[in-house]
């Protein structure tokens, strides 16, 4: 094992299928008698829907069906870690975000599919649309979804917080804001569906992150067996956290059961865009002291993470965050609190780095701030203040093994030729 | 959206079909032809996934009408190398480990080959230029240029030993 593989290249086992153009990736797999799908989305980021009319769609010749709300009673909700995201948004329930579905159309082609979708006709009751988290924890702020907007608030503790400020001989407080990013893996959402009268199994061909979870979800939204849902994994053209989300996956295993026919859908880009998760924007508040020796003594993180309009990974993100709201750092004093908060935005979910890439903006700008204002080189008041072995996090974890950072600082500056002093 | 019946040569094959005037080339390769090696990411030629060589130039096919390809010559991925034989640029894709997720390597491949062509000796801002039309999330492109490069020196030593450019 050791001679073939450890201290060698190896070549991916896939590779040469991908340089040939032979690797199948889910919209790479047809079916004789396939239909195709497109979703007829929310026409305004919060509203009621009041009446939704598809006669003239359905009329369309090579549309084969068109599935709303009312002819799926039995489908649940879904969602990573809540389950508050609809398959159909039906009469009477709210659109959340731009990204919810009213309707999937089923066609003999794309063209049709697409063309019969702008032939629905929506009808909504408007309400107040909240693309500012700090509207949402308003008091007077209407309610997203009925238990309110702050989805989740994690706390966190360590030492005396405020022994730790007055040991401080300089204190630094700041507020920083990041904004969404969409995770752009290069091949959007997209799969085939097929349902099996006989057996009753459905298989779906999507590149998904989480097969078992996902299989787990669309079987209780489904209200279906889990061992009859079969998720088949084909090559996955890229996802940085955007495919641990449930997309096409429920529409087509629906759309398969309604007309015993294989099914296809394929996200656009823009609908990627508006439809599928994002990094969340983090509004950052952060006070930090350290003693004039350059040590850091508190640190008081306030964090608050627009999860837009549905929960997916949103309390584990926005959670992970505030505990590396210290970064590499040894803090004694520790104190924060994390805000986890519906809007209607785009809902925010997984993306790589999982809360922290947000927090290193804050953190990393705290620290050059204060090294400033200390009048230390900031490179050293990094490698003075960089956690070692049995070092503690933030949250408790004695580090007893693999902690690189204090000879990762050392060489980043000498590639970069640093030469110490000030900035 | 009339039907009309056109004719190419794809990888080296005489083609006949029928399309539609709304049907873009990329849509005929893939569906209708099934040739799978050419992707859609954008639909609005930024990506560069979709890229095919047509009478010798690069293009996204996801902006050319499948009838603006009628009497044309088109080679996708699939007419670049073949299982016993693959093209160098393949090969060094392979071996520097510029391929990851894949679904740009067709295009980025296809780049590469047509700026091979045009210019065996490139460095690295001329390699880097060659593949600006095409998108990779994955490798942060250092692997895919080392690949070029590799490529680069197997083909020139091929033809006749390095060139000054070469690093």
């Amino acid at each position: 094992m050791t001679e073939r593989y450890v201290g060698r290249n190896v070549y991916k086992v896939d590779a040469q299928d991908k340089v040939m153009g032979k690797a199948k990736y889910p919209d790479d797999i047809y079916f004789d008698n396939m239909l195709y799908l497109k979703i007829k989305r929310a026409t305004h980021p919060h509203a009621h829907l009041r009446r939704i009319d598809i006669s003239k769609a359905v009329k369309l010749p090579g549309v084969v069906k068109i599935i709303t709300a009312d002819d799926i009673p039995q489908v649940k909700n879904f969602g990573l870690i809540i389950k508050d995201q609809p398959v159909l948004v039906g009469i009477g329930q709210k659109m959340r975000y731009m990204g919810d579905a009213l309707a999937i159309v089923i066609a003999e082609t794309k063209e049709i599919a697409s063309k019969a979708v702008r032939l629905i006709e929506v009808e909504v009751e408007e309400l107040e649309v909240i693309s500012d988290p700090l509207r949402a924890m308003e008091k007077d702020a209407p309610l997203i979804h009925k238990d309110g907007n702050i989805l989740a608030t994690h706390y966190l503790e360590k030492g005396d917080i405020k022994k730790g400020f007055a040991e401080a001989n300089v204190i630094v407080e700041n507020e920083y804001r990041t904004t969404f990013l969409d995770q752009v893996p290069l091949q959007v959402e997209a799969g085939v569906g097929i349902y099996d009268e006989e057996s009753g199994f459905i298989k779906l061909w999507v590149a998904s992150q989480w097969l078992h979870d996902t299989q787990a979800d669309v079987a209780q939204s489904l209200g279906f067996p889990k061992e009859k849902i079969r998720i088949i994994q084909p090559v996955i053209g890229g996802a940085f956290g955007k495919k641990e989300d449930i997309s096409v996956h429920i529409h087509l295993a629906l759309a398969a059961i309604a007309t015993k026919r294989p099914v296809k859908l394929t996200y656009t880009r823009e609908e990627s865009m508006i439809a599928q998760s994002k990094r969340h924007p983090f509004i950052i508040r952060v006070k930090t002291g350290a003693t004039k020796e350059g040590y850091l003594t508190a640190w008081q993180a306030e964090v608050i993470g627009d999860t837009g309009a549905y929960a997916s990974s949103g309390p584990a993100v926005v959670h992970k965050g505030m505990y590396h709201c210290t970064g590499p750092y040894n803090v004694d004093n520790v104190k924060g609190v994390a805000y986890t908060v519906y809007t209607n935005n785009t809902y925010a979910g997984a993306m790589r780095g999982f809360g922290t890439t947000q927090m290193a903006f804050a953190y990393e700008s705290q620290m050059d701030i204060l090294a400033h204002k200390l009048g230390i080189d900031p490179a050293q008041f990094r490698l003075q203040n960089a956690y070692n072995i049995g070092s503690s996090t933030p949250n408790g974890q004695i580090l007893t093994h693999s902690v690189g950072v204090k000879e990762t600082i050392k060489k980043a500056a000498e590639i970069a030729g640093w030469k110490g002093g000030l900035r | 959206m009339s039907k009309l019946t056109i004719g190419f040569i794809i990888n080296g094959q005489k083609k006949t079909i029928e399309t539609t005037t709304s049907t873009r080339l990329l849509d005929l390769i893939r569906d209708d032809l099934h040739l799978t090696g050419t992707k859609e990411g954008c639909g609005k030629g930024e990506c560069g996934a979709c890229t095919v060589i047509m009478n010798g130039e690069l293009v996204a096919s996801c902006l050319i009408l499948a009838t603006q390809s009628d009497g044309a010559v088109i080679t996708t991925i699939e007419g670049i190398g073949d299982n016993e034989c693959l093209d160098p640029v393949q090969e060094a894709f392979i071996e520097t480990g510029a391929v990851q997720c894949g679904f740009c390597t067709p295009g980025m491949i296809l780049a590469a080959k047509k700026m091979l062509e045009e210019n065996p000796h490139p460095d690295e801002e001329e390699i880097k230029r060659g593949i600006s039309g095409n998108l990779c999330r994955c490798t942060g492109y250092q692997k895919i240029i080392d690949a070029i490069k590799l490529a680069a020196n197997r083909l020139s030593s091929k033809n006749g030993g390095r060139s000054e450019k070469d690093d």
